[in-house]
């Protein structure tokens, strides 16, 4: 684990330990995804409205912290302002509004809407003749959702080579409506797919810098809570929990160790 | 078209309805208009991320599928989220009559005024349309436009948010309606003594102009739910509701037919009326 997203995701835990809000295995499996993204788009968190920007979404929405976590490290913000999570007044909602959080392109939360954003976002740029970029990352349980393929299947059709979608195949899905070789369904619905590790920042990088003449999905084959064995060994119990103050230093020190 | 020639943001999405309507469109615009398919949620998506980078989207399919299907997409992608566009349907009410239940759409205003920043359209006329989409495609909201394939033919004057007096004898009932229905309203009350007002705009309501008969009874004829909710915003009213019941609509043929069966026809409504008369005592 590189040490940005070693610190990242400590931020993560001593925020949800403070505030007791926070999916924090959900924010752990997708901390490398989002660091590699904004290390290949165009962006400028001095200017987070700069026009030439390209357009990072989250739509598995439920990740905010994870998202203001990496956002605050890019320099968006100070990370101080993220410790009022989830409380009455603050800016820092367990999902996130765009007209409070520097960066946030659009509220999301409700799962399958942030993609058919991204299409729509996507075609605007082809429209306008930009070359600017959209980047969604989809859960693997967020895709039982009909709109994410809906969403897929008009992204296909209209040719949005400035699409990126990451899958975060965290195995959340296993809990349910299982979605199995996710590649291969993708490449069913005409998209450039590429498997990667989503831990590995080297390989995600390069694979998130590519762009190519069709969709490009890339299936970030992560682990939910990856990091901590605590989440990994214990996932259900931990999908919507905070820790208190004995448990935040047991999971420090297991990130520390890199238990897993 | 003519909006187009002016306005190069503006960008149609078909949901595979009205393709061959837009065929000239697509001629002189081929980069500007979309047949998407049949994926509403995602055709409501889509228009909040073309508006969100600046442009004007217009998205059209039909009523209940784009309107109580993507519910949650207009309320979030679009409202919540403000970026707005304009969604326009066809198949009002029981338009579709012949199609059965499963393509009725009649709670579609009374849903979509109830998320915040939205403006919501029955425009009933040809004029209204115009006027009415002329003046508000490109302020920046959520604005549905409610077609229907039966228009009234009464000129009235038209401005957004405004109702119309049709008539005032100073009686003590008034009736109010909205849309395509005003031809059998006004057929049946022309020779009732009734004021008669109606609306095209039923959010923002024009508060003004009910609460202005407030010291009257005010009768509601609609041929929805959404109408009567949005006068009930005006306080201190005596007011009820002739349209629709508390139940499915099992009937098919034409819009005149279900009309007639529920007793919205003009003879209905005259008789209706009558007995609302002659109940009130004036």
């Amino acid at each position: 684990m590189i040490p940005v997203c070693k610190e990242i995701r400590k931020e993560i835990l001593k925020i949800s330990n403070a505030s007791g809000h926070g999916h924090i295995p959900t924010c752990f499996s997708i901390v490398e995804i989002m660091y590699a993204v904004y290390s290949n788009m165009k962006h400028y968190p001095k200017n987070p409205l700069w026009e030439e920007r390209d357009v990072f979404l989250l739509s598995k929405g439920h990740a905010a912290l994870g998202h203001y976590c990496t956002l605050a490290k890019l320099g968006y913000f100070d990370i101080k302002r993220v410790y009022s999570f989830g409380s009455f007044m603050s800016d820092f909602g367990c999902h996130a509004d765009r007209f409070k959080v520097p960066g946030i392109e659009a509220s999301t939360g409700s799962l399958g809407h942030g993609i058919g954003l991204a299409v729509g976002m996507a075609l605007a740029f082809k429209l306008k003749k930009t070359d600017r970029r959209v980047f969604v990352v989809i859960g693997d349980g967020e895709s039982n959702e009909g709109t994410i393929w809906e969403a897929v299947m008009v992204a296909t059709n209209v040719g949005l080579d400035n699409l990126t979608i990451i899958y975060d195949n965290n195995m959340s899905h296993g809990r349910g409506l299982q979605i199995r070789n996710p590649a291969e369904r993708f490449r069913a619905f005409s998209c450039e797919v590429v498997e990667v590790d989503g831990h590995d920042i080297d390989a995600l990088g390069p694979e998130i810098a590519k762009r190519g003449n069709k969709v490009r999905v890339v299936v970030a084959n992560t682990v939910k809570g990856y990091g901590c064995k605590t989440f990994v060994q214990d996932q259900y119990a931990w999908h919507r929990r905070s820790p208190n103050d004995s448990e935040l230093e047991m999971l420090l020190r297991e990130l520390d160790e890199e238990t897993i | 078209m003519d909006l187009s020639l002016h306005d190069e943001r503006i960008v149609m999405i078909l949901g595979d309805v009205s393709v061959y309507l837009f065929k000239d469109f697509n001629d002189k615009y081929p980069n500007r208009l979309f047949n998407m398919g049949i994926c509403e949620n995602t055709l409501i998506s889509v228009v909040a991320g073309l508006s969100s980078q600046g442009l004007v989207p217009f998205v059209h399919t039909i009523a209940p599928f784009v309107t109580e299907r993507s519910f949650e997409q207009i309320k979030l992608d679009m409202c919540y989220n403000k970026f707005g566009g304009n969604i326009v349907s066809c198949g009002a009410s029981f338009d579709y009559a012949w199609d059965g239940a499963t393509h009725h759409c009649y709670t579609d205003l009374a849903i979509l005024r109830l998320l915040p920043g939205i403006e919501v359209i029955q425009p009933g006329s040809y004029k209204e349309l115009d006027v009415l989409l002329r003046s508000q495609y490109d302020n920046g909201n959520t604005t549905y436009f409610r077609l229907s394939d039966h228009p009234h033919e009464i000129d009235l004057p038209v401005q957004f948010g405004k109702g119309a007096v049709i008539k005032d004898i100073g009686a003590e009932i008034t009736v109010m309606t909205a849309g395509p229905l005003l031809g059998n309203v006004l057929e049946a009350c022309r020779d009732l003594p009734v004021n008669l007002i109606y609306f095209h705009t039923i959010k923002p309501i024009d508060r003004e102009l009910v609460a202005r008969y407030s010291r009257t009874k005010i009768l509601v004829i609609h041929d929805a739910f959404g109408l009567y909710e949005a006068i009930c915003e005006v306080p201190n009213l005596r007011v009820s509701y002739h349209g629709l019941s508390d139940e499915f609509c099992g009937w098919y043929g034409a819009v005149h037919d279900i009309r007639r069966k529920l007793g919205l026809d003009p003879k209905s409504l005259k008789e209706f009326i009558k007995n609302t008369i002659e109940k009130t005592g004036s």
